[in-house]
Formats: C-alpha cells, structure tokens, sequence
C-alpha cells in the first residue's frame, strides 16, 4: 500500500512542477525544472522545524496529518472503486484542512488565506451538481459501476460535456497560479500556507501531490473510463497541460469576482441538471 | 437501501430511533470526531494583528473564561454533528442540523470583538429563517409518506416530492453554506482557530450528510 502512497504523492509533485513549466514557457520565461516541486518536498524534510509561539500547537500539527490522512484515504476509495460522494466529500473538506493551516499559526497572512478559503467554498457546489448528473446517468455512485456503464454507453466526457466542463473548473479552482487561487494569492505571502515550515511544509507537498494525482486520476476514471494505467497517467499529463494554458493566460481574478464566476457556473451546471432530471426517462 | 456512499457497515438500534453508518457517514463521523479531540486538546493562538501605519504589531490572547465557553460549544457542536452524521430518522437529523446552527453562534459568542458578534448576530437571523424550511421540508416527507425513517423512505413503498428533499437541502445551505454564508465568514476572523474552524466543519459536514439523504430517499 505505502508504495501507491508514495508514487501518487511524487507523479502529483511532478506533475505540478510540470504546470510551473508550461506556465512559465507559455510566460516566455525558464521556469524550474520539472522535478522542482519534488526537490522542494525533500528539501523541507531536512529543513529545521518547530512550531511558532503564538501558534495552537496540537490543531497546527493535527491539520497536516488529517490532510495527509484525508487525501490518502481518497486515493485508495479511487483506486478500489468506491463511491464517488466519499471522494467529493473530501474535496470538500480539504478546505477545512486549508482553513486550519491558515488559522491554527496566528499569522494574519495565514489567516486571510483561511478566511479566503471559506469564501471560495462556491467553488464545491459544482462539484455536486456533477454528481447529480451523473447518478442521474447511472443510478450508482460507485465508481467501478460508472466505468462500467461507461464500458456499455462510452466515455461521460461525450455524453455528458457540460458536467465534465464543472469538473474540469472545479480542478483548475484547486490548482496553484490559476484564477481562482486567491487563497495563495502573493498579496497573502503563500496564503494559508505561510507559516507552515519545514516537516510541516513537507507534509504540505505531500497532500498536494495527492490531491493533485487524485483529482486527475479521478476525471479519467469518470469521464473517459476505464483504460490502461499507464494511458490515465498520460491523459491526467493531458488534462494538466491543458489546465496550465489557462492558468497562464488568465490573471487572478479578485476574491469576489472568483466567487462570482464560481457562482454563475454553479446555476449554469443546476439549469443543466434540471434540464437532464427533466427529458431523462 | 440505494448504496451511494458504500455497503452499509453497521446499523445502531435505540429503540425504534436508528443509526447506521456507511462508508461515507463514517468517514464525516471520524473527522467531527478528529476535530472535536483537537479542540479539546488545543489552546487557542495568540492571533497577531498589525498595527497600520507603524512596525507594531500584537498578539491578541483568549481569556481562561472565554476558552472555556468556547470550548463547550464546541464540544456541544461537535456531538451534535456527529449525531448527525449517522442519524437514520429525518426529524433527528433536523434538530441536529438546527443545534449546529445554534452552537455555531455560541462558539463566537464570547469574543469581544464588534465585528465579529455583528457577523454571529446576521449569522443567527440567517440560520434562524433556514429552520423553516428545514423543518418544513421534515413536515412535508412525513405529511406525504408518514414517515421520516430514512430506510423506510429509501424503501420507495411511497414517492418522496421532490420539493420536501428540496426544502431539506436549503434549510442546510441557510446554516452556512454558500451563498448564505456571507457573515459566517466574517465569524472566521474571530480568535480562537480550534473552536472557530468547527463553525466550518460542521457546516461542511452536515450539508454532506443532506447530500447522501436527498439521493438515499
């Protein structure tokens, strides 16, 4: 089991080095090596660690461990095929952890970081949309029965393109140097991010290479359906170059317009939906 | 029982009240749980605010009362959440919902910061008006079918109206979910992370849970 730990967390660190690549060659700039996000993982393992003064010590320590234990568990519910609502459920709470990072250190910067992280909780809600659209499809919510009726009926990413568009946004809202990142925005320092250091900033890398390799993994799975591993690692390489585009050609958006934005997709995705609910026999 | 969130683990009997837990309710269970042991274990931070137009800047410090209150409500948010995480019985989970809504209030209620008690005063209105619906939803479920076990719902013997499942879910959302949680964020600014991130988590979790319900019925 430590093994897929171990190669999810590092394929999700490499592929978050390579959104820094094709942002920064889209950019006309060098950028970092590919592996960087990988070495910066390393490098805060070694680094000296404690915990600040004015920090809550036992929820300072406890987010990072919930959020490695969280992001371990919904990489092992994707790959045994299990319901989709506990991956989701994840999802959502991944902002809690964030909200904690941001609080538990009493830096205002983290703090801003937690309270944006509340505000661009819209970001979810498409989230759930999707899968009422696509238990509308399937009747299940188990992911090995969605490959399967992706088997009989073809790929979700044909039969249903708007619900792959939300999810594809729900992502990108995840994902580092993208419009919706307001809460790592530079105004912030590194957001709810800043006062974590050291092991703690290793854990860190390790949740977002999780996060990463199992938010992809997990749009594979659903919207393509079941193909060789090796071909879902290429494709999640796919999604991801394409996600990096966008995030290099889009500025950040302010914190209430991303809310705003979020929130017209959201009834977008629910008139869609009803629509579905509606002709679906 | 349609097994959206996995093959039931175990069901607990009071009586003729149920509990039962799937893989999904157990995993939101374990991380109110997680969350409650934190609060209890933790000592607030000492929030450090800057001074504008200096290089000062202080760390606020929460009084011994003050943590203790806070933590109490945090407590009682936190039974009460995971009481709702494994209710089977629409009305439980409906009076779990409305104590969370309440204790969320509590949690913020000792801080001595204007602002902050004038977000937990529009918090409350909100989360107060969303009991309508909320109970109102439980009223039309039990009106249509005479019944609010959710097995017995799930069983499909009558048709849930979509609109009692509707009224469920927004009465959920009217406890601090978007968009209705404008002035909860504001609560966030509040000292005290351990007991404040509750606020959040049990939020999060009990919209969760309504989630699994609508789809279940």
């Amino acid at each position: 089991m430590i093994e897929y730990l171990v190669f999810a967390a590092a394929f999700g660190l490499l592929l978050l080095g390579l959104h820094r690549k094709v942002i920064a060659r889209v950019q006309m700039r060098p950028g970092p090596p590919v592996w960087q996000e990988i070495l910066h993982a390393l490098k805060f393992s070694f680094k000296s660690t404690w915990i600040p003064k004015t920090a809550s010590a036992a929820l300072y320590v406890g987010v990072v461990l919930v959020g490695i234990g969280i992001w371990s568990a919904a990489l092992f519910i994707v790959l045994a095929g299990e319901s989709i609502l506990i991956l989701f459920a994840i999802y959502m709470l991944h902002k809690v952890v964030e909200h904690g990072f941001g609080l538990s250190s009493g830096s205002p910067y983290g703090k801003f970081g937690g309270v944006r992280s509340v505000i661009s909780a819209a970001s979810e809600i498409p989230l759930f949309v999707t899968i009422a659209a696509i238990y509308l499809f399937t009747g299940s919510l188990l992911l090995r029965d969605i490959t399967a009726y992706q088997a009989v009926h073809g790929p979700f990413l044909l039969i249903a393109p708007p619900v792959a568009i939300a999810m594809y946004l729900v992502i990108l809202s995840k994902l580092p140097y993208g419009p919706f990142s307001i809460v790592e925005s530079k105004e912030l320092v590194s957001g709810y991010k800043t006062e974590h250091f050291g092991v703690w900033r290793a854990g860190i890398s390790v949740i977002d290479g999780l996060k990463t390799f199992v938010l992809l993994y997990a749009f594979v799975a659903i919207f393509v359906g079941a193909v060789p591993f090796w071909a879902a690692l290429v494709i999640m390489a796919v999604i991801l170059v394409s996600l990096s585009f966008v995030c290099a050609i889009t500025p950040m958006l302010s914190p209430f317009d991303s809310v705003t934005i979020q929130g017209l997709i959201t009834g977008l995705m629910l008139a869609y939906v009803g629509y579905l609910w509606w002709v679906m026999p | 029982m349609p097994e959206i969130g996995g093959s039931d683990l175990f069901v607990l009997e009071f009586g003729d009240i149920l509990h039962y837990y799937s893989p999904y309710t157990l995993t939101l269970f374990l991380l109110a749980l997680i969350f409650t042991g934190l609060a209890i274990l933790s000592r607030p931070e000492g929030q450090v605010d800057i001074a504008f137009g200096g290089d000062a800047y202080y760390a606020k410090e929460t009084a011994v009362s003050e943590m203790r209150f806070r933590r109490f409500m945090t407590i009682a948010c936190g039974l009460a959440t995971m009481g709702a995480m494994g209710s089977g019985d629409i009305f439980n989970f409906t009076l779990f919902a409305s104590l969370v809504g309440i204790t969320n209030v509590g949690i913020v209620a000792a801080v001595k910061s204007r602002h902050v008690l004038d977000a937990a005063y529009e918090y409350g209105i909100v989360a107060m008006v969303a009991t309508l619906p909320l109970f109102g939803g439980a009223a039309l479920i039990l009106a249509t079918t005479g019944t609010l076990s959710i097995p017995a719902l799930a069983a499909g013997a009558i048709a849930v109206p979509p609109v009692g499942k509707a009224l469920l879910a927004l009465g959920v959302i009217g406890e601090g979910m978007a968009p209705f949680y404008a002035a909860k964020a504001e609560m966030f600014r509040a000292p005290g992370a351990p007991y404040v991130i509750m606020c959040s988590l049990s939020s999060l979790l009990i919209f969760l849970r309504v989630v699994e319900i609508a789809i279940t019925i």
